[in-house]
């Protein structure tokens, strides 16, 4: 049921990609068993938290990365109406990124690092990653060139991938000051997931709706371009919301807290903007399971990142909150909601599409949304409640930081709890997809 | 709504933030060296910011608020604990934190690289940070000491401001680094509970808790009177 033969080329990214969103995950479990538990100094010493902490962040950034390189070459061939400009190349690409990934996880076990949270892989590394980078763009960039078929939806995309690539730039150097590197630090990771990364997604979600929905290009279109627009006139001076405590100028409390706080509209208008699409939608509903994916990630986009990113933008709360946990309850539920179930719901519609089938085997699918959908906003509760109470001992009442944590522990333990079930759910997930099969005639 | 205004929305939004957010930029790289006292970056502080990468010290601590959060802060360490504590730590994680309930790996630093660490830690103590974090604010714990005085004696009160409890329990109460202070009393004399609180090592030579030799003579005796007090019949 597909309609350009390269578009076969997601299902390996696809692959690859849930493989290590497992890993990921099992990472995160060990994370909070560091957390909730004490462990012997001999094993510290081997493999400490730290190095844990970098497998779970950088196989985080890998599996999305890998997850919309796949997305986009499905999608491509579909907008520009052409085969994808050179499958090899896409082959090749995708074996040097994870080449280069797996390369980095176990330089990490060996203390071979950058240093930098999230951005821990090394230097010469880092070229590599650029290398696959630019083959990307290049095969992309080719295909629409040649076919010279452009659409609004294909022009956000490239520009966000284009973006992407770039920032990532700004993350390689050694920086002498330490504010300064924080502040370009910020340059990849925010305006990446508040910027870029939201443009990229944003027309990946804008074709799957046209797919599913049926409704008419000219309107999805028209609103992405309010919607996107409005995503970079908050989101680019945002960036100000982490300048506040870095040594940087006093206005940046005021730039930062104003513009971050408007975030959550773009993000507002896209749930509303897919609640009408499915609403006056022309096709019929064949498989709700994808439904339900896009549905709930476009609310719980909303609420990971706008309601809960707004709570703690204010400089007044987070002079309290910066670099505690309740940063930690954000970041699970904002990458959960927008981005992990972005993919996920781009990884049920290609897969079915890729294997052709029109009714797939709905009840695993249903199990694994609502299995992590409700254990990951508990873990993100738990640890939402843990940061409260940091913020008040340790930061209101300037009790130690070794004080408050004994005083949160009950909480890490009820995280790990919820990452059992959130383990389970994903391990529900990948079986189905991988095993996806037409539903049995009643 | 218009295509047309639509297309509006996006690149008058794009471009304003854009452009604002870059001239803010350039402004900041003006105004960050008096910030930073960039003037007092030396090599070795450089040499030091290497080491803390090397060993990513980040993933597990914060340090401006950014990083692992498993462990403290480091902005404002070497005010908060002194170069020698520091030393001690980056020498003997292991000991030091022998009875926590959490861990730092013993990752066999140079004495050369240690002593690059804390200038770091020196330079990164005066970046102008707006006050934060809170709990490494004098001004900020001073406050809260004042508004805790009244229920409690003014000793009691200093104990707390100064941050005893982080490695001293009382009661049951306070972290693991250095003994509980419940029979303070006991082993010592208020005489030589002064002589601990501004000198440890003047009284016992291998004493790793931080000197607080900045500390008003006043404040020293009504903490000391305070631990005198601590007989044991706590808990
Ligand atoms: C595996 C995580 C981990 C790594 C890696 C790590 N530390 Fe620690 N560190 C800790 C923990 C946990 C504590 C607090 C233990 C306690 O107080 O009981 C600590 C305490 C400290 C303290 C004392 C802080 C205070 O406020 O008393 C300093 C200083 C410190 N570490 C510096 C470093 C430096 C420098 C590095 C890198 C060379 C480093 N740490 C690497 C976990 C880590
Ligand atoms: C960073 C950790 C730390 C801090 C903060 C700290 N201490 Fe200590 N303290 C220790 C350690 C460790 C010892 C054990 C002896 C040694 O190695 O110095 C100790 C020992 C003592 C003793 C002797 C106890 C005994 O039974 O012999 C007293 C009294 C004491 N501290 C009082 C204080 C007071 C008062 C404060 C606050 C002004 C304070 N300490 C802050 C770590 C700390
Ligand atoms: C999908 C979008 C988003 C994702 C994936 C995301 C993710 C994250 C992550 C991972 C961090 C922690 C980074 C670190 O210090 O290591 C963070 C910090 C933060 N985010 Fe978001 N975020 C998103 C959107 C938003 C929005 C819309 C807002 C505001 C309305 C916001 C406000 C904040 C703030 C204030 C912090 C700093 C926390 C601190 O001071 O420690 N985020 N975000
Ligand atoms: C079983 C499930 C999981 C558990 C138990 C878990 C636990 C943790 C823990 C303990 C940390 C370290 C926080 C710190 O530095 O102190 C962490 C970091 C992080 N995790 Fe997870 N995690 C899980 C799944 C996920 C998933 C599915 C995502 C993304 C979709 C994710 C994204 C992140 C991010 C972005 C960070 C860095 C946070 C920051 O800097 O604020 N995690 N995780
Ligand atoms: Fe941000």
């Amino acid at each position: 049921m597909i309609a350009y033969k390269s578009q076969r080329i997601a299902y390996p990214y696809f692959v690859v990609a849930l493989f290590l969103f497992a890993l990921q995950v099992v990472m995160g479990l060990w994370l909070a068993i560091n957390y909730a538990f004490t462990l012997p100094q001999g094993l510290v010493d081997v493999f400490p938290f730290s190095t844990a902490r970098a497998f779970h962040t950088n196989l985080l950034v890998l599996w999305m990365l890998l997850g919309f390189m796949g997305g986009t070459y499905f999608m491509i061939p579909e907008e520009s109406k052409r085969e994808l400009f050179s499958v090899k190349l896409a082959w090749i690409q995708l074996i040097l990124l994870v080449g280069t990934g797996v390369t980095a996880l176990i330089g990490f076990l060996f203390g071979w690092t950058q240093g930098r949270p999230l951005l821990e892989i090394p230097t010469s590394l880092d070229f590599l990653i650029v290398i696959g980078a630019l083959i990307f763009l290049y095969n992309v960039g080719m295909t629409m060139i040649k076919a010279r078929n452009w659409t609004m939806t294909q022009g956000t995309l490239l520009a966000g991938l284009v973006t992407l690539a770039l920032l990532y730039l700004f993350g390689i150097p050694f920086y002498h000051n330490l504010s300064i590197d924080w502040y370009y630090w910020w340059w990849v990771i925010h305006l990446w997931v508040e910027g870029a990364w939201e443009l990229v997604t944003a027309a990946l979600f804008a074709w799957l709706l046209m797919r599913i929905t049926g409704v008419d290009r000219r309107v999805v279109e028209k609103w992405l371009y309010v919607e996107i627009g409005l995503f970079l006139f908050t989101g680019i001076a945002g960036t100000g919301h982490h300048y506040y405590w870095i040594g940087a100028p006093k206005y940046w409390l005021w730039v930062g807290g104003i513009f971050s706080a408007l975030e959550p509209v773009p993000i507002l208008l896209m749930v509303w903007d897919t609640l009408r699409h499915v609403k006056e939608r022309k096709a019929a509903i064949n498989n709700p399971v994808v439904w339900m994916f896009a549905i709930g990630c476009a609310i719980y986009h909303f609420v990971g990142a706008g309601v809960w990113g707004f709570l703690h933008t204010l400089p007044q709360i987070n002079y309290y909150t910066h670099g505690s946990q309740v940063t930690v309850s954000h970041g699970h539920l904002a990458f959960f909601g927008a981005y992990a179930l972005l993919n996920l719901t781009v990884f049920y519609y290609v897969f079915a599409q890729l294997k052709g089938i029109t009714n797939f085997r709905q009840v695993l699918g249903k199990w694994g949304f609502w299995v992590t959908s409700i254990s990951m906003f508990l873990m993100g509760l738990a640890f939402g409640v843990a940061g409260v109470l940091q913020s008040y001992l340790e930061r209101k009442l300037g009790l130690g930081y070794m004080v408050t944590h004994q005083n949160m522990q009950l909480w890490f333990h009820i995280v790990l709890v919820c990452g059992l079930f959130f383990l389970l759910g994903v391990i529900i997930m990948i079986y189905d997809l991988l095993t996806l099969k037409e539903e049995k005639a009643r | 709504m218009t295509d047309k205004t639509a297309k509006l929305i996006f690149w008058g939004g794009t471009l304003s933030s854009l452009i604002l957010f870059l001239i803010l930029t350039v402004d900041t790289h003006r105004q960050v060296g008096a910030l930073t006292h960039a003037d007092k970056l030396s090599a070795q502080v450089l040499d030091g910011k290497r080491a803390f990468q090397k060993y990513n010290c980040n993933d597990c601590h914060t340090i401006l608020g950014f990083g692992g959060y498993y462990s403290p802060d480091l902005t404002r360490v070497y005010s908060r604990r002194g170069p020698d504590y520091i030393r001690n730590v980056l020498q003997h994680p292991e000991v030091a934190f022998a009875n926590s309930f959490r861990k730092m790996p013993q990752q066999h630093i140079s004495e050369t690289e240690i002593g690059n660490l804390v200038a770091f830690f020196e330079w990164v103590n005066n970046i102008e940070t707006n006050d934060w974090p809170p709990q490494d604010s004098k001004k900020y714990r001073a406050a809260n000491r004042l508004s805790s005085a009244a229920g409690v004696s003014r000793g009691a009160a200093l104990f707390q401001e100064n941050r005893c409890f982080d490695c001293h329990k009382l009661e049951g109460v306070g972290g693991d680094t250095g003994p509980a202070l419940d029979q303070a009393g006991q082993r010592h004399d208020e005489e030589t509970i002064k002589r601990i609180i501004s000198q440890p090592q003047s009284v016992n030579p291998q004493a790793t808790m931080p000197s607080h030799e900045d500390m008003s003579a006043s404040d020293v005796s009504a903490i000391a009177e305070f631990l005198a007090k601590q007989k044991g019949e706590g808990r």
